[in-house]
């Protein structure tokens, strides 16, 4: 009988490595409007002390009744809706609630609406519904203080289908999300808003959530730890429970939350408060008319419109901001040649820094500024990327810093003529071994050139003018 | 008389009788500073249309520095931070708020017995329950403690206590009467209303507290009417609709002294029609579904963390009844079962009791299926005591509006006549009952009779 066991789990044991992992996503975003969702306080509660952007509707004073729902909140989550191809709900929408007790919930329930948008998808990954909430205040469990400044916040929430496979293509799907979100410039811009639950399960076993992710990294390890523990459980022959997980940040795993057989249930009822929302199809199409084209789909007309490589077409369109210079540059700069400029310098430098683009000072004038240098050879590629460095660095124009660093390209033969004759005499030795067949030698000779010139020579003219003089 | 003097004359009233009638839960400290106030602009002539009257308030309207307490311990220390849209109202009208009367634990009741600071006698009816919820502002205005007073109405609140203690009562149209600032007993179905010793003052607080609050879903946006101003006694060949099925629940010796007030209706020229209401008892079910849900819903935010008490472990029985039913029904696995059906089942009663009334100009009938009981009698059954709402709460159901107004006595107990009408015709509603008011005489006339 031990012997039985044995093998069975042996067999469970090579079956685990082949199992399918099945990963869905519930994400919320705060949405930043100015005013909460249900009143007129305002929504920029980090900026003040705690309990001060409130009043008697967000802190669910007896007596208090919701405003109507925020207009701009609205029309927010119709644009990410169909940001993600959503099909707009026509029929009344119900804000429901949603009761729970827990200390930062003033009413005792959370409202949330039924779904907005339904059946979109996202990189081949179905979007189930988008839906508005309402964020509730911060709890702090060891002062047991709340600060309601966040209650009433708009939050947009993006269900999706359980069509992830691997925590890879979750952070994939993570990030393609997010770049979607900011594109519609309806979520706050600040960042770390972000909270997702995430349903996991493998193949054959029970669907485990797990609650308190906050950023696509967490996501990612939370995952990476869920799939071990699981797969651990089956390889031992231990079921899967059914179960509610909290993911521990800082030590990387998740932990019981509770069991399926404690499962709150929220007696939902449609809040008697508020009518319930009808989206017209006049709204629709005049939301539809402003929206910003989805970042997939630019990223398709960049390379159709511009035949510029599908690699820089998607670095350029990561960030919206990005892609309207790039387009703005385009006008006067032949595409192909801002499209790695672009990808190679720009980003580049932005990934250094971990900047946006947004926030990196740069504009589409600057950018064609320098490009247009670099064409008519006035700046050197190497100038180039050092004059993106110093708007970002020092936030003055691309004249300036053109100006300031002496980095205009030195067009006079006779000074560069000058520089050749001196790294010559000076690198005899490696001159002597370019002489004797050792082609590669040469380009230490141009890199003195180059120092001398604080690379402001075009190394291609130098090149050339080493090869004449040492010919002779 | 000044505004001052006739505060301080009510004051002095209040402080004789009330430890008695117990009306008032809390009196408003800065009354008579308030009232100087008024009369100083009632003497630059700026004073607006509630210049100096007394203004009496129930317990679950937030007057900001007052406490809403609702009639119960949960809420026993809340002094509200702000004013309710009708207080704001009354205020800018220069009504004075004397003080903070006695209701039901949460409006949770039909005898104002339920109350955590003791049970209010009627006035009008010594040894017997006011009616309820609204059993304080019905008995301060039936005591002469008040010009008028604000009440609640979820299924009868204002209109039972009206008629027990013999004084004018209306609810308004559902979403007529911005409800911010009201603490809820079920979101979909109260409405505030005045309840007041005339037709007239009852017109007058209505045409204050009534009209569109853009900041409120659910109140209604149409012109505002000067009611107190349109108020006629010519009721000529207005179509009063009559039901038998209103027989079948009510004491017959209620049923005679309305019958009476239907005849005088009569000789002042109003034709009475029958009118059909077959599922006239079917709404206390949905309606009672209704609260409790909606109840449990409104008292989750009771959780002792802000207010000081837990409700579930300081409110009485009949609270405490309402919001474990809710909080059963609520379930997932029932809200299909009872819920969503009281929701269903309450368009019919709608669509009935708007039918009944598309023949005619108003429907006439009793308020209160029984005389009101004698305090202290032990009623343990609650279905016999939700039986006092059965005629009532069909108006909150279908949203529609019903004034009451004394239409006689039983037993010597005030026999109030309910007047329902199509929503927002409240006009017609306080045209019958101004007429049947001047075919009377007043108050005082008719307890001699």
């Amino acid at each position: 009988m031990r012997d039985d066991e044995q093998s069975e789990s042996e067999r469970n044991a090579e079956r685990w490595i082949e199992m399918k992992v099945i990963i869905g996503f519930e994400i919320h975003e705060q949405l930043n409007t100015k005013t909460k969702l249900y009143c007129d306080s305002p929504t920029n509660y980090r900026d003040v002390p705690p309990n001060t952007h409130v009043c008697e509707v967000c802190t669910g004073m007896p007596g208090a009744k919701p405003y109507p729902v925020n207009q701009d909140a609205i029309d927010a989550a119709v644009e990410i809706a169909l940001m993600l191809n959503c099909e707009i709900v026509k029929e009344p929408i119900y804000i429901q609630r949603k009761h729970y007790d827990y200390p930062d919930l003033p009413s005792g329930y959370q409202r949330t609406s039924l779904p907005i948008g339904r059946n979109g998808s996202l990189s081949g990954i179905g979007i189930w519904e988008v839906h508005l909430e309402e964020d509730p205040g911060k709890y702090d469990p060891i002062t047991g203080k709340v600060d309601y400044n966040r209650s009433g916040v708009p939050l947009v929430e993006v269900v999706t289908a359980p069509e992830i496979y691997s925590p890879e293509d979750a952070r994939n799907f993570l990030r393609e999300l997010t770049k979607v979100l900011s594109y519609t410039g309806k979520v706050r811009p600040e960042g770390g808003t972000m909270r997702t639950d995430t349903n996991i399960s493998i193949e054959g076993g029970a669907r485990v959530e797990i609650k308190n992710i906050n950023s696509i990294k967490g996501a990612y390890r939370a995952l990476k730890f869920e799939i071990t523990r699981q797969k651990n459980l089956r390889k031992r022959g231990v079921a899967v429970k059914r179960e509610t997980r909290a993911f521990l940040e800082a030590q990387m795993i998740t932990k019981t939350m509770r069991v399926k057989e404690e499962a709150e249930d929220y007696r939902y009822i449609p809040d008697p408060d508020i009518p319930p929302l009808v989206i017209t199809s006049a709204k629709i199409e005049s939301i539809k008319k402003t929206m910003p084209e989805a970042p997939h789909l630019k990223e398709q007309r960049f390379i159709r419109q511009y035949g510029i490589k599908k690699d820089d077409a998607w670095a350029i369109t990561g960030e919206i901001e990005m892609a309207d210079a790039f387009e703005e540059v385009c006008k006067e700069i032949d595409p192909k040649t801002a499209a790695p400029f672009f990808r190679h310098i720009i980003k580049k430098k932005l990934n250094f820094d971990n900047k946006t683009f947004s926030e990196s000072g740069l504009t589409a004038g600057d950018i064609t500024t320098i490009l247009k240098s670099m064409n008519l050879g006035e700046l050197t590629a190497s100038s180039g990327e050092l004059v993106i460095r110093g708007i970002i660095e020092e936030h003055k124009p691309a004249l300036h810093i053109i100006e300031e660093k002496g980095l205009k390209r030195i067009t006079e033969k006779d000074v560069v003529e000058k520089a050749v004759e001196e790294a010559i005499a000076e690198n005899q030795r490696a001159v002597q071994d370019y002489l004797s067949g050792k082609v590669e030698a040469l380009n230490f000779v141009v890199g003195s050139v180059m120092r001398k010139t604080r690379g402001r020579a075009d190394a291609q003219t130098v090149l050339e003018m080493l090869k004449r003089k040492l010919e002779k | 008389m000044d505004a001052e003097e006739k505060v301080s004359r009510y004051l002095e009233k209040i402080k004789k009788e009330d430890k008695k009638i117990k009306a008032f839960i809390e009196l408003n400290p800065n009354v008579l500073e308030e009232a100087r106030e008024i009369d100083r602009k009632i003497k630059q002539r700026k004073a607006g249309t509630l210049a100096g009257l007394a203004i009496a308030i129930k317990s679950n309207i937030n007057v900001r520095g007052l406490r809403a307490t609702c009639a119960s311990k949960t809420l026993e220390n809340y002094v509200s931070a702000y004013d309710a849209t009708v207080i704001e109202r009354i205020k800018r009208e220069d009504g004075v708020i004397i003080g903070m009367t006695n209701m039901d634990e949460f409006a949770c009741g039909s005898s104002g017995e339920t109350s955590y600071f003791g049970p209010t006698q009627n006035p009008a009816a010594p040894g017997r329950i006011p009616g309820g919820s609204s059993s304080g502002s019905a008995a301060a205005v039936a005591a002469q403690f008040c010009d008028i007073a604000l009440g609640s109405d979820t299924g009868g609140s204002i209109r039972n206590p009206a008629s027990h203690c013999g004084v004018v009562g209306l609810k308004p149209t559902y979403g007529l009467v911005p409800r911010y600032g009201l603490i809820d007993l079920a979101m979909s179905l109260d409405q505030i209303g005045p309840i007041a010793r005339d037709v007239y003052f009852t017109a007058l607080m209505l045409e204050v507290i009534a009209g569109y609050n853009p900041m409120e879903c659910t109140t209604i946006n149409v012109p505002k009417q000067e009611y107190s101003k349109n108020l006629s006694r010519n009721i000529a060949g207005y179509k009063i609709g009559f039901a038998r099925e209103f027989e079948e629940f009510t004491d017959p010796k209620i049923m005679g002294v309305i019958k009476n007030s239907l005849k005088k209706l009569e000789n002042l020229g109003a034709e009475i029609v029958d009118v059909q209401l077959p599922n006239l008892g079917k709404g206390l079910s949905t309606y009672y579904l209704t609260v409790f849900v909606e109840f449990f819903s409104a008292t989750r935010k009771f959780d002792g963390r802000r207010y000081g008490y837990k409700i579930e472990e300081v409110c009485g029985r009949e609270v405490l009844r309402r919001i474990l039913l809710g909080k059963y029904i609520s379930q997932k696995e029932y809200s299909g079962k009872y819920y969503k059906k009281a929701l269903q089942f309450r368009s019919l009663i709608k669509q009935e009791l708007l039918a009944a009334l598309s023949g005619v100009d108003v429907i006439a009938g009793p308020t209160v299926p029984k005389l009101p009981h004698e305090l202290g009698t032990k009623i343990e059954d609650p279905l016999i005591m939700y039986g006092y709402d059965v005629l009532t709460v069909p108006a909150n159901l279908a949203g529609i509006p019903g004034g009451v107004i004394k239409a006689g006595e039983a037993e010597g107990i005030p026999v109030g006549l309910q007047i329902q009408g199509k929503p927002l015709e409240e006009q017609r509603i306080l045209n019958v009952m101004y007429a049947l008011e001047s075919n009377s005489g007043s108050r005082h006339d008719e307890k001699r009779i």
